[in-house]
């Protein structure tokens, strides 16, 4: 019976044993999956690892853009490239998707997954002391941030939890602007103008309404602009403000901030984005009705607060260089305004990898990281060196792009992944669907914003 | 002598399956008990993820106080009402038809039982397109026979319906097999007799088969009622965290999502969780009670 008892066990044993062995193996397999890169780690030899997480659909190996039919070159040429110019230090990317990616970054930090982390919500986790202030490793390297576009920097300018000013806790790395695009066929078709360089609100309403209506030459039915009514048309209000020279209000921490939502630039702003409306298709509060934009059958003059992740690519896929163009969206007196956004890489505070880190945040800034990104994955350049390169020359409508990147308002909204950002938005969308009129609208906004902070 | 030597055995075996089920109660100790205990723990404590400070009750009391919190309860209870309100007597009538049939029943359960087996986001997305104001299958549809078209998701008046329409279309298919199941489950010597009475068909319907019924309508609303109130895929593909437009579409698992996943205010998320799992709690004990009284 006692040898019953111990097969029995030894049976439990073995099952536990291929158990834990195929649970081995599959991280085996997980291992050997090039998108984290972790399959060559193991090989190493005495070199420090570096751990990078990005966020996006990046590979380590070369893939097929799905658009275009080109092969993209993947995350191993920066890894080789990195590994070449420092042979101590070899890196691992781990990559995430845009979903989620709050809280993902936020459980990877928790249990120190990463050295250095893509951080567009920069302003939360350097809040929670998780971020590595980069001012002295600046100062101790001598890194001259004069290599960025003006204002990139300062873009993502932010405060630690023991901080009383604004200071440097990312780098910018992965560029991206707000702009007007619009379609110059259209605008030929119907007679119109081009916009200018630096339109104003009346100036596209105006020509909006031009462009509504049956195409006089295709006869189709045009609009004369879009915008997302959804999940962002907060920014392009906000932009409309700035345009009055005014802003969303002030301050940097919370318990500094003054809401001016229900200011007269910013109902003057909704009441004109009411108006534009007029003159989008219908679908565009749920983010629709522009299926044939960046198509040659495009139907819509012009789109508001376009980004450049939506125009560059596309226009070159589907050969667009000659008809879509890009202005600046709204610029106060000192020609400041418009959304700040990109990602800048941060170090984090628990890193024991600093210094290189630090380095790979050097080696981010060169013309070789920004170059392999902006030709190999449309990123726009966050370095003054690209207005140089002849691919950057090559397509026009970048000089626009590259102009929007470097005069946005920064640091960018401390709000903009908080709750006001959310009833702002409801504000905007509840004038926009006519639930009610502009002025209502944003001092509910204004209230509710303000009851948020007293709470929190 | 010969009574103990099985008693052991039986004690040894119920040890060794205990060491079998170990996996499995390790894994809902981790990740299902131990995260709802941390939940109702963070729903004390302002929370940013890294800090926290006590509060009390405060995150309950901002939760509760919220107008956007209860937005959204009553945009989970309008959509969960409309779908089981239309849902399970459609599903049921169409299974009793199905059941009435000889020929072709297989292909009929399989046709309705398909979006079931979609995933709800592709389907969210296909429907996004079906219900598009200018190029929508579904106000070409309406155009076609005279009716006037919507704005569906495009307008906080009409986009609760396009949700209440693809969820409806989702779940009609499960509703219909288990209405086949229990109406095949259903003593054919009952409709017998009633023959022999000279019942009609409509007769037979709403006094054997219906009252018959009880048990599986019961099943189908404690069922639909849970689901309905954890809404989440359709209603974020839609609208994304703030249910747009206007918060409309904005169901209380959204609430909790924008609070704490894009807020970072983890402390009034678990709050409205914990609210959410009381609410679920009691509706479903109400629902069982009903049902029972019915029954």
């Amino acid at each position: 019976m006692h040898k019953r008892w111990m097969r029995k066990v030894g049976m439990v044993g073995a099952v536990a044993a291929l158990t834990l062995a195929a649970c081995n193996g599959e991280e085996d397999a997980g291992s050997g999956d090039d998108a984290t890169g972790n399959g060559e780690s193991s090989s190493s030899g005495d070199a420090d690892t570096l751990r990078v997480a990005l966020i996006g659909g990046y590979e380590m190996s070369s893939t097929t853009d799905p658009i275009t039919g080109e092969t993209v070159e993947g995350l191993e040429v920066i890894k080789d490239e990195f590994e070449s110019q420092n042979p101590d230090i070899e890196v691992e990317f781990i990559v995430m998707p845009w979903s989620n990616h709050v809280a993902n970054t936020q459980a990877m930090m928790s249990s120190g997954e990463a050295d250095i982390y893509q951080m567009p919500g920069i302003n939360d986790f350097a809040a929670q002391g998780m971020l590595e202030p980069l001012q002295p490793l600046i100062d101790e390297d001598g890194f001259d941030l004069d290599v960025y576009i003006d204002n990139q920097v300062e873009g993502w300018l932010t405060q630690g939890p023991d901080d009383d000013d604004l200071a440097i806790y990312g780098l910018p790395a992965f560029g991206d602007s707000r702009f007007v695009a619009y379609d110059g066929q259209l605008f030929e078709e119907w007679g119109v103008e081009p916009l200018s360089d630096y339109p104003d609100m009346e100036e596209i309403l105006e020509k909006a309404e031009q462009m509504t209506g049956e195409n006089p030459v295709t006869g189709e039915q045009n609009y004369g602009a879009w915008f997302s009514g959804e999940h962002s048309t907060l920014f392009q209000l906000v932009n409309a403000a700035e345009g009055q020279n005014r802003q969303w209000g002030e301050g940097y921490e919370w318990s500094e901030i003054e809401f001016a939502f229900n200011s007269d630039e910013m109902v003057t702003g909704l009441e004109w984005l009411v108006d534009i409306n007029e003159f989008t298709p219908d679908g565009n509060m749920s983010a629709q009705g522009n299926e044939q934009w960046m198509t040659e059958n495009n139907n819509i003059a012009i789109r508001l607060h376009a980004e450049s992740a939506e125009i560059i690519q596309q226009v070159q896929a589907q050969g667009l260089e000659d008809r879509i163009h890009v202005v600046q969206e709204f610029k106060n007196d000192e020609g400041i305004g418009g959304m700040f956004a990109g990602s800048p890489l941060s170090i984090a505070a628990d890193s024991e990898n600093q210094d290189i880190a630090f380095e790979f945040l050097k080696f981010t800034a060169s013309d070789f990281f920004q170059e392999f990104m902006w030709e190999q994955h449309s990123g726009v350049p966050v370095v003054e060196a690209a207005s140089d390169w002849a691919s950057i020359q090559e397509l026009e409508l970048m000089e626009g792009v590259l102009e929007a990147a470097a005069n946005p308002w920064t640091p960018r909204y401390p709000w903009s992944s908080s709750q006001p950002r959310y009833i702002l938005q409801t504000a905007v969308e509840d004038a926009l669907t006519g639930g009610t009129d502009a002025e209502d609208a944003l001092e509910n906004a204004q209230a509710e914003s303000e009851q948020w902070l007293e709470d929190r | 002598m010969t009574a103990t030597v099985p008693k052991k055995k039986k004690s040894g075996q119920s040890y060794i399956w205990y060491l079998f089920l170990l996996p499995t109660i390790v894994g809902i100790v981790l990740f299902i008990l131990y995260p709802v205990y941390e939940s109702f723990r963070l729903s004390f404590f302002r929370s940013s993820g890294a800090s926290e400070t006590w509060v009390a009750l405060s995150n309950y009391e901002r939760v509760l106080t919220s107008s956007s919190f209860w937005n959204s309860v009553y945009n989970t209870f309008y959509i969960a009402f409309f779908q089981l309100l239309i849902a399970i007597p459609l599903g049921f009538i169409i299974a009793s038809f199905i059941n009435s049939i000889t020929r072709f029943q297989n292909f009929f359960k399989s046709v309705f039982f398909l979006p079931h087996v979609t995933s709800m986001v592709a389907a969210a997305m296909i429907f996004s397109f079906v219900l598009h104001p200018e190029m929508g299958l579904f106000n070409y549809f309406l155009d076609s026979l005279g009716l006037p078209t919507s704005s569906w998701l495009s307008h906080p008046d009409s986009s609760k319906g396009g949700v209440v329409l693809l969820t409806v279309w989702h779940w009609l298919g499960f509703v219909i097999i288990i209405c086949l199941a229990n109406l095949q489950a259903i003593s054919s010597e009952l409709y017998e007799a009633a023959d022999i009475d000279g019942a009609s068909g409509l007769q037979k319907w709403f006094f054997i088969t219906i009252p018959n019924m009880g048990g599986t309508f019961a099943f189908l609303l404690v069922i639909g009622w849970i689901a309905g109130l954890q809404r989440f895929n359709e209603v974020f593909v839609f609208g994304g965290a703030s249910g747009s437009p206007s918060r409309s579409l904005q169901t209380m698992v959204l609430f909790i999502y924008e609070r704490g996943f894009s807020g970072f205010e983890f402390g009034i998320a678990s709050a409205a969780t914990v609210i959410l799992f009381i609410i679920i709690l009691v509706l479903t004990l109400i629902n069982l009670r009903l049902a029972r009284v019915r029954m």
